[in-house]
Parts: structure tokens; sequence; C-alpha cells
């Protein structure tokens, strides 16, 4: 995995959040993009983003976190 | 009686000319012509129930696609109780009418009028090029003329100059008769109105501008006077040299997503014009200048002729047999897969190939590859139609025909520039526009339609690029807010849970246009007047383009536009709907046929078990549930080494892709690419493997327009190499072990048709007896499915999508202070491959920047002058247009020319649902510069030891058969 691919996958998923977020209900949101991403990420780029919430996911915004956290479930 | 109900669209020959155009009453008049009885809509003219009841008269100036105009009089009749000899073409039937259309004195009168044409036409018919396809030739036999008193002598117009300008067409005036079809076709089909009648009485000429040559006039060269003329004046430079053609065939144009039919008129194996067919659908008979001239691309010297192979790309070509290249890249692909995984390979389909190519190449991907690693150039044009469509309405797809708008009353254009990019709708818009209709456009730029002469009615909301949402926002706030839903609309299609939200969200005083004005720069009373007017007009249609996809929340503006057509009933019947305008000739058909990683043909999620299960058990593999990766994906993985070949179709992702230093760098990471087209474009310099592919001239299959109508491609030539694309695919499908045994495309499309539930009705054997077929087409519409969403919506009701406007990153700042748009021009087409080997070229030379006066002032920029254009992504060159058709703080320019570089300036951003790239905001610096930017110095020296490369090996291949 290259710097440059997960800095993308990082800013396509907080770009997700971001384009789902309304009124700051951030559960509703994060479900939203948990099944946006498990109908439209390739299993690859879902292991990377779940591998590097496991590893802190400093970059990912709380809405992100939270998403990715279904995303394993 | 002969009883005819005369709609326009019929079983008539489309070859025949009946004289007027189709009244569209539904009231029969009926009459007698020469003892026949007919029955005719009311407003027919007399010459078309003539025609109709298979009688022919005599006419010159007279055209069924133009409104009848009785100048020339050869169609005089006479009529029971009436008085003299009146025009048949501009004399309606009347109930009980008794015609006479022969007779000893209309004879003489007919002759007359013949010979004082013929005393000013020169006699040259032997050598004409229109010898034996000139209608004053019909008509001269017709009437029996035998001589002509009045002698050659007298004053005429005999030695007037021809103009040659056009390079497709010439002008001599010489063999005028001044009948004005020509000057009519150009404002009433085209829409232009480039021509004039100069002059009175003898004097009398046809002129283009203000006595301007056509090429200087405003002609667009669409080819509709050419057509129109009755004699050789107006005559195409191909007909002069090759002769008439004698055999033609039925086929659709491959440029653009009209879809225009066109008879491809041959001589032998020799294509010598393409005009466009009166019977086509899309079309009726009217194209643009690139269907209609721009074809010798197909014969260029360019073509890639023999399959070629090599093992490195710094290496030069060896020209191998068939059979060779299609092992050679077989191995490769499975080597690869040995070594780095199943899914360290993929595929691109094209959109310019036929659904069949489109099917076969994602079915090799994901049957052969075993994995879903295929994509689309969609990818960067109109995925965001199909996830916002697809959300809201529960179709990927356009819910109308293009001639529902001729029932719109308003018409609202977002982001797309119809008379430039799909210019035979773009005339049809104008026409109904010249009827009343009224515009509203939402763009930056000042488009052409906006220029269309009798739209008074028209409104222009010059946004900032990246407010798309922001604005539709504030037009749906207006129609909530001053009540002007359509409560029985809603509450009898529309969800009411996401309804409700929706409207609560919507009516919110921070989505007002007050309130956004500030972000989209549009004064708020406009919008105001913008939104009543699209939701009150009676029939509001919108029509939108790559303008609305290519941003940072390309589908959420999609959802938006669905929202406003829900909340205002603008859906479901004819004159309204939500129209993406497509790019590409197949973008529609690529999508269908499950181009996307996520989505089997037909928008079948891979991951239903049921509809893979169906897949499965007919392509006889296990298929992976999971989606694959996208084209930007694939780069990224490429570049990081987990993907590591690729197989292209006819697309050219080293040009069209933003960011193209991160493509180039992602192509030459790649141990196999495997390219086929038909030219060496920009990504096949990074190849492996080159396959020569077919023009849509060389094969069979189909097309789908953006109207989802399935047309036919016909052969008409041998392919050039040997294989259509389609037989390509197969053979290496065959090569990697998975056996594909098709004979023709008809079998692959009852494939199709076996698994994708909007195709099961259609086949070739219908496609021949309908002309064509709007999809869905199945059993509860075995027809096609003209417009969309009559009665439900595929998914029940209709879903309300909240669509925030959230701003995209890309905004100006002091370094980058201006913001950059992307598009194109009438003449070229997409990536320029095609349009930029033949004469078009001559309209466009190269990319320029076009510059608004007041930014080009402060940086001392003069028209012409090179400059450097700076974003933080890259840096290329261009020369200055100053045009006040933009905004200021905005420039423009297009990305027809590979070494502009226009590419190497637009970033990565992208949709937030489909990563479709956002071509059409980047924030720039523009500077006057005296020379190529590095990235075009680079790019000339590796475009000449590309072409070196191919050279060389066409040097070696030519030797070796001697
Ligand atoms: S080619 Fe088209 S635009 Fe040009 S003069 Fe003829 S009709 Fe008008
Ligand atoms: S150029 Fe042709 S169509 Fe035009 S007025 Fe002359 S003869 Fe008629
Ligand atoms: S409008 Fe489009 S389909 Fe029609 S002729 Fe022009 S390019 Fe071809
Ligand atoms: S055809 Fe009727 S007047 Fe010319």
């Amino acid at each position: 995995m290259s710097d440059q691919q997960l800095q993308n996958l990082i800013k396509m998923i907080n770009q997700i959040s971001a384009n789902n977020l309304h009124h700051g209900d951030e559960t509703a949101t994060a479900e939203i993009v948990a099944t946006h991403l498990k109908k439209f990420w390739a299993r690859s780029m879902k292991a990377q983003i779940i591998d590097y919430a496991e590893h802190g996911g400093a970059e990912l915004s709380p809405i992100s976190k939270l998403a990715v956290e279904r995303l394993k479930a | 009686m002969l009883h005819y109900f005369d709609p326009g669209k019929s079983s008539f020959d489309p070859n025949r000319d009946l004289g007027t155009p189709a009244s569209p009453s539904e009231t029969l008049v009926s009459v007698s012509i020469d003892g026949t009885a007919i029955s005719v809509p009311e407003g027919t003219s007399v010459m078309r129930a003539a025609a109709l009841a298979g009688i022919t008269i005599p006419k010159l100036c007279a055209s069924d696609n133009l409104e009848a105009f009785g100048s020339c009089r050869l169609c005089a009749v006479q009529i029971e109780g009436r008085r003299g000899y009146p025009a048949s073409c501009t004399t309606p039937v009347a109930e009980g009418m008794q015609v006479t259309t022969q007779n000893g004195k209309l004879a003489k009168l007919r002759r007359n009028i013949m010979e004082l044409y013929i005393s000013d036409h020169p006699l040259d018919c032997l050598t004409c090029p229109a010898n034996g396809n000139c209608e004053l030739q019909d008509m001269a036999g017709a009437v029996g003329l035998r001589e002509v008193r009045y002698g050659f002598s007298g004053e005429n117009h005999l030695d007037a100059e021809t103009d040659d300008s056009n390079p497709y067409f010439s002008f001599d005036p010489s063999k005028c008769i001044v009948c004005s079809r020509c000057v009519r076709a150009c404002a009433e089909v085209q829409g232009t109105f480039a021509l004039t009648i100069d002059g009175r009485g003898f004097d009398s000429k046809v002129s283009p501008g203000q006595n301007q040559s056509f090429m200087d006039s405003e002609c667009v060269s669409c080819g509709a006077c050419v057509q129109a003329c009755p004699t050789s004046t107006l005559m195409e430079k191909s007909v002069i040299e090759a002769g008439q053609p004698e055999h033609s065939v039925i086929t659709t144009c491959a440029y653009c997503g009209v879809g225009c039919s066109f008879k491809a008129e041959m001589k032998g194996d020799q294509l010598v014009r393409m005009v466009p067919y009166k019977g086509g659908d899309a079309n009726h008979g009217h194209s643009c200048i690139k269907g209609r001239f721009a074809f010798g691309y197909t014969t260029h010297q360019d073509r890639i002729k023999e399959p070629m192979i090599r093992d490195s790309i710094d290496q030069p070509w060896r020209v191998v047999s068939w059979d060779e290249a299609i092992g050679f890249a077989a191995r490769r692909l499975k080597e690869t897969q040995a070594k780095y995984g199943r899914e360290s390979i993929g595929g691109i389909t094209s959109s310019r190939c036929t659904n069949e190519e489109t099917f076969l190449v994602q079915k090799l991907i994901r049957a052969a590859f075993g994995n879903n690693n295929t994509d689309t150039c969609a990818r960067v044009c109109h995925s965001p139609t199909g996830y916002g469509l697809k959300t809201t309405l529960g179709e990927s797809a356009g819910t109308q025909t293009f001639d529902s708008v001729m029932k719109a009353d308003t018409v609202l254009v977002i982001g797309a520039n119809p008379t430039d990019a799909h210019p035979v709708f773009g005339s049809q818009i104008r026409r109904r526009l010249r009827q009343g209709a009224t515009l509203i456009v939402a763009d930056p730029r000042r488009i052409d339609l906006l220029k269309t002469p009798h739209a008074d009615r028209t409104m222009h909301l010059a946004l900032t690029p990246g407010t798309n949402v922001a604005l539709v926002n504030s037009l749906a706030h207006v129609v909530v807010t001053e009540g002007l839903e359509d409560k029985a609309f809603i509450e009898a299609r529309c969800e009411p849970a996401a309804y409700n939200a929706w409207r609560a969200f919507i009516a919110e005083q921070r989505n007002s246009p007050e309130a956004m004005e500030a972000v989209t720069g549009v004064p708020a009373e406009q919008v105001r007047k913008a939104a009543r007017a699209y939701a009150t007009a009676g029939n509001g249609a919108i029509y939108y383009g790559l303008g609305v996809t290519e941003h940072s929340q390309g589908s959420t503006m999609v959802m938006g536009i669905a929202n406003l057509a829900m909340a205002t009933g603008n859906i479901g019947r004819e004159g309204v709907g939500v129209n993406p305008l497509r790019g590409q000739n197949n973008v529609q058909g690529s999508c269908d046929m499950g181009s996307f990683p996520h989505e089997l043909p037909g928008y079948q999620h891979v991951a239903d078990d049921t509809v893979r299960g169906h897949f499965e058990q007919v392509w006889g593999v296990k298929l992976d549930n999971e989606p694959g990766l996208r084209i930007p994906n694939m780069f990224d993985a490429a570049i990081a080494g987990s993907f590591k070949a690729l197989y292209v179709q006819g697309e050219d992702i080293a040009q069209s892709d933003p960011n193209i230093q991160h493509v180039e760098a992602a192509l030459r990471s790649l141990d196999c690419l495997i390219v086929q087209d038909i030219f060496l474009n920009e990504t096949a310099k990074y190849a492996h493997v080159l396959l020569p592919g077919s023009t849509f001239l060389e094969k069979n299959g189909t097309f789908t327009n953006a109207e989802r109508r399935i047309n036919r491609v016909r052969k008409v030539v041998p392919p050039l190499a040997g294989k259509e694309d389609w037989e390509v695919t197969v053979a290496l499908s065959n090569a990697l072990g998975y056996p594909m045994n098709y004979t023709h495309p008809s079998e692959i499309m009852d494939e199709i048709a076996l698994l994708t539930p909007t195709f099961t009705g259609v086949s070739y054997e219908k496609l021949e007896r309908l002309g064509s077929i709007q999809w869905p087409c199945n059993d509860q519409f075995p027809d096609g499915t003209p417009t969309m969403h009559t009665l439900d919506f595929p998914i029940g009701r209709g879903h309300f999508a909240i669509t925030e406007y959230v701003a995209t990153n890309e905004r100006t700042n002091r370094r980058f202070p201006l913001l950059l748009t992307t598009g194109r021009v009438l003449t070229q087409y997409n990536v320029g491959a095609q349009t930029r080997r033949t004469d078009n070229s001559l309209w466009h030379e190269e990319d320029i920047l076009e510059i608004h006066p007041s930014d080009a002032e402060v940086r001392g920029v003069q028209e012409g002058d090179w400059l450097g254009i700076s974003s933080r992504a890259g840096h290329t060159v261009l020369r200055a247009k100053i045009s006040d058709r933009m905004l200021p703080g905005v420039v423009f320019t297009t990305f027809h020319h590979p070494s502009s570089g226009a590419n190497v300036v637009t970033t990565d951003n992208s949709d937030w649902a489909t990563n479709c790239p956002e071509y059409k905001v980047t924030a720039v610096q523009v500077e006057k510069v005296s020379q190529p930017s590095e990235w075009q110095r680079n790019f000339q020296t590796f475009d000449k030891r590309q072409q070196a490369y191919l050279e060389q090996s066409q040097d070696e291949s030519a030797s070796a058969l001697k």
C-alpha cells in the first residue's frame, strides 16, 4: 500500500461522511456511509481503511471512524 | 377510401419526400385527388395529401422537412370551384375538395415555368456532379420540357464564382434556382440563420452571412442546406470527387449521445457520403458536422492495421499475427495473476464501442479474470447520473424521448451546451424555443443556446462554478415556500417520510435564494423568477450535462434535480422529465451493459445472490460478490504496486482523465497494458500489446443513445485488420481458457436479453422490424418505453433525497485566484483522436484558453499570447482568447488535443459518491510565458519516441513482406 493510496481512501471516506451529514446526526450518517462503502468499495479498499482505523485512524473524521466500525460488523 | 392518420411517424417509406410536413391534427378531412378519395388530418397540404394517395405533383421549392413556401409555382393544381391555379404545397385540404393534378393547362403552365428556370441554368448535365440525382433534371423530365425559347444569351448567372471555402461542400451559385430551400433549412431545421436571399427579383441570390464565404460566416457546417438543395449548387465535395453512390446502408453515428441515424452511401466498398436518415427517430433527418462529414478518420493512414507486441515500453513494436498477439496477452495476464493474485488485473470498457462489445469485455473480466475490476470512461462523465437517478427515481437513465421537448413549456438547461455537444438536439430545442417556450440556462458560461433568435423569454443564471447544489436547493426552496408544489403528484407518487424530511430541510431559511446568493453569485430575484417559470409553466423539462456531474457534489446535484422535478410533478408524461445529455455515443449503453465494478448488466448489484446466481448459471462460473476497483482506484493500486495488468478497449485514459501525470505514473507501473484501439492514442504509447480496433463502419452491433434508444450499427466495409472488436475479446477469452463461441453480435444481444430484465424483449429481429427500441423493453412494454415512470417508479415510490450543499475543497486563493472549467467545441469530439484526423481541425486547430477581458487586462494579456496555467496538480501552456462569454474570474478550455495538456492541470478531486472527477472546477493562476511547459516538452519527446517505434515496426513488417 502506498501512502498516496491510503491518503486518497481517507479523503474519499471523509468526503462521503461530509456529504451525508444532515443536522449533525452522526449515527445515522455513519450508517449511510458504511452502507455506501459496502456497496461501492472494493474488498481491498475496505480492508485498507479498516486496517488504518485499527492503527489509530488519526485522519478519519469522527463519522468516518464510526462508519468503519460498522463496516467491520 | 384511403384512410390515413398521418402523425409524421408512420409506415411510409422515409426515403420519399411528401412535400410538406405532417399536420398534428386528429381531425380528419376527406378530399378527392384525381378521383382518388383519401382522408387526411386537417391542415395537411394538398401536395402531401396527394403524395399519401400515391400521386406525385411536380415541385421544386417544397420539401417535407420545411414549411411550404410557394415560390416556384411548379406544383400548381386545379381545384373545383376555385379560380386559377393554386400552389398545392401552400394550400391546405378542405372537406369535400376535388383536386386535379394533371391536365393540359397545368402541363403547359409547368413547362413554361421550367423553361424560365432552365434558361438561366448551365446545361452541363452530363458532367454535373448531381447528374442522376437532381430534382431540376427530374422536373424537366416530369413536365416534358422540350425546348428553351429564350436562349441562353440574355442576362444570366452562369459565370458566378464557386465558393470552395468549406472543406466538405462547395457552393456553385451558377446552378442556383433561388428556391430558398437552403435558407429555410438553415433557419427551420438547423436554427443557425446563416443564409439569406440577397437582393430581389432577378438579382436575388443566396448568400452566407453578409456576403461572406461559408467558412467566414456563422455556418456550422451541419449540411442541412446541402441536403435540401435540389440542384448541385450545394454539393458534397466527396460526391464531386467520387460520383453518385450506388447503394446505401442505414447505421448510427458513432460520435455523440444523440445517436443520429444515417444512410451510409457507398460506391462499392468506398463510403461516399453520410446522409442523415429521415426514418431515424432521434434525428428525423438532421445531422451535425461530425456525423455528416467527419468520417475521413476511418481511412486515415494512422489507423493501426496489425497487432503488435513488445516487452517494455522503451522498445520498438514487433508486428505479429493475431494468434501471437492474443497468445502473448493471455500469457502475460495469467502470469500476472499467478504472481500478484486474482485481483491484480482488470479492464476498461468503451463508451464508443457497441453494447455487445462492452458486454463482452465486462463478461471477460468477471468470468475469465475472475474479479470485478471493470470500469468505463463513464466514470469520468456520467457516473453521478447513475447514482443520483437510481437513488431518487429508481432507474439510471433519462426519462424522455428527444421529441418530448416539443411539448415543453419551460426548458431548464443546467451545465450543458447542447448546440456544441449535442448539436442535433440543440437544434430541436431551438425549434421549440422559436415556438415560444421559455428557456432557463444555469451555467457559468453564456452558451450559444441563449442566442437563439426569437427566444426572448430567456433567463441566464450565471452561477459560480462549483455551486450547483446551492442553486438547485434555492430553486426548490422557492417551489416549496411559495406553494408551487404539485401536491397531488407528491401524494400519489412519492414516499411520504422521505418527502417530509426533505421538505423540512429545503424550507429552511439557509436554502433560500437570498441566503445562497453570496455562494452562487446569482441574484435572488432571478432565482425566484426562474423557479416560478419552471414550476408553473405547465410542462417543465430539465436537460443537464457534464456541468452537473463533473463536480465534487455531482451525485448530490443529480438528486437535487430529480427532487425539483418530483416536487413540481414534472415527471411521467411528455414535455417534462429529467434528461442527462450523454457525451459519447454509447455512454448510456456502456453503463447499461454492466461496465461498473459494482453492477452486473442492467444495474444489478454484484452482491445480490439471486441475480448473481442467474449469471453464474448462464456463464458457467463462480462470480465474485464484492465490487471491484474503479478507474482512479486502479491507478492508485497500480502506483502502490498491487495492480499490474490492464485491458483497455477503445478508451484513451491517458488523455481524458484528470491529473494526467498521476495517470502516466500509473500506466508506467503496469507489467502488461493491452490497448485495443484504431489509433496509437496516448494510452497506447504505454502499452505492451496493441490490438487494432475497428470503426463503427466495420462492425455490426448496437448503440444506446441518451434517450435509451437502442439503434443498430451496421457493417458497411470489412474491418481493416480483419477482426471486429467483439471478435478480439472472444479470442482473448478463449486464449485465457474461458470459452466464448459467438458467431454474430445478435447472439450476444440474445444473452443480454436473457440476463437483463429491462432488455428481455430486445432482439435484432425486433430492431429490424421497429427501427429502434427504447428500453425498458419486456413483457410489460413489448415495443419499448418512450416515456418512463408514467405510472410508478421502478422502486415503487419516488424518493426525495436530502441534498446538503458542501463546498468543494477546490477554492480560489492568493496563489490560484481563478477558476478553470473545461468543456468541448462542436467540431471536435472528446479526446479528438477521430476528429483531429479530419478537416474538422480547420475549425479548431488547438485548444485555447478563454479569459474574460477584465482578467486579461490586469495580467497584460493580449489575444493570442501564450499563457501558462498552473494549478496545484500541474502546469501547462495554451494560447489566449479574450472572451466575455465567461464570468470574470473564470477561465475555460477544451481537451481535444493531447499536447495542450488541459488535464495536466485538473486535479484528482472527485464526486463523493462515484469518484467522477471534478473537471469543472480547478483553482488556477494564469500568466504570460514564452515557452511550453515542462510537461509539454516531455510529452513531445515521449510522443516522438513512441511514433518512431511505431514507424520502425511498420518498416520492418513491410520489408518482411517483400
Ligand atoms: S451547413 Fe448548416 S449551418 Fe451551414 S449554411 Fe448550411 S444549413 Fe446553415
Ligand atoms: S442553393 Fe440550392 S437550395 Fe439554395 S436556393 Fe439555390 S438551388 Fe435552392
Ligand atoms: S448530433 Fe451527435 S449523433 Fe448526431 S450527427 Fe452530430 S455527433 Fe452524430
Ligand atoms: S413546390 Fe409548391 S410552390 Fe414550389
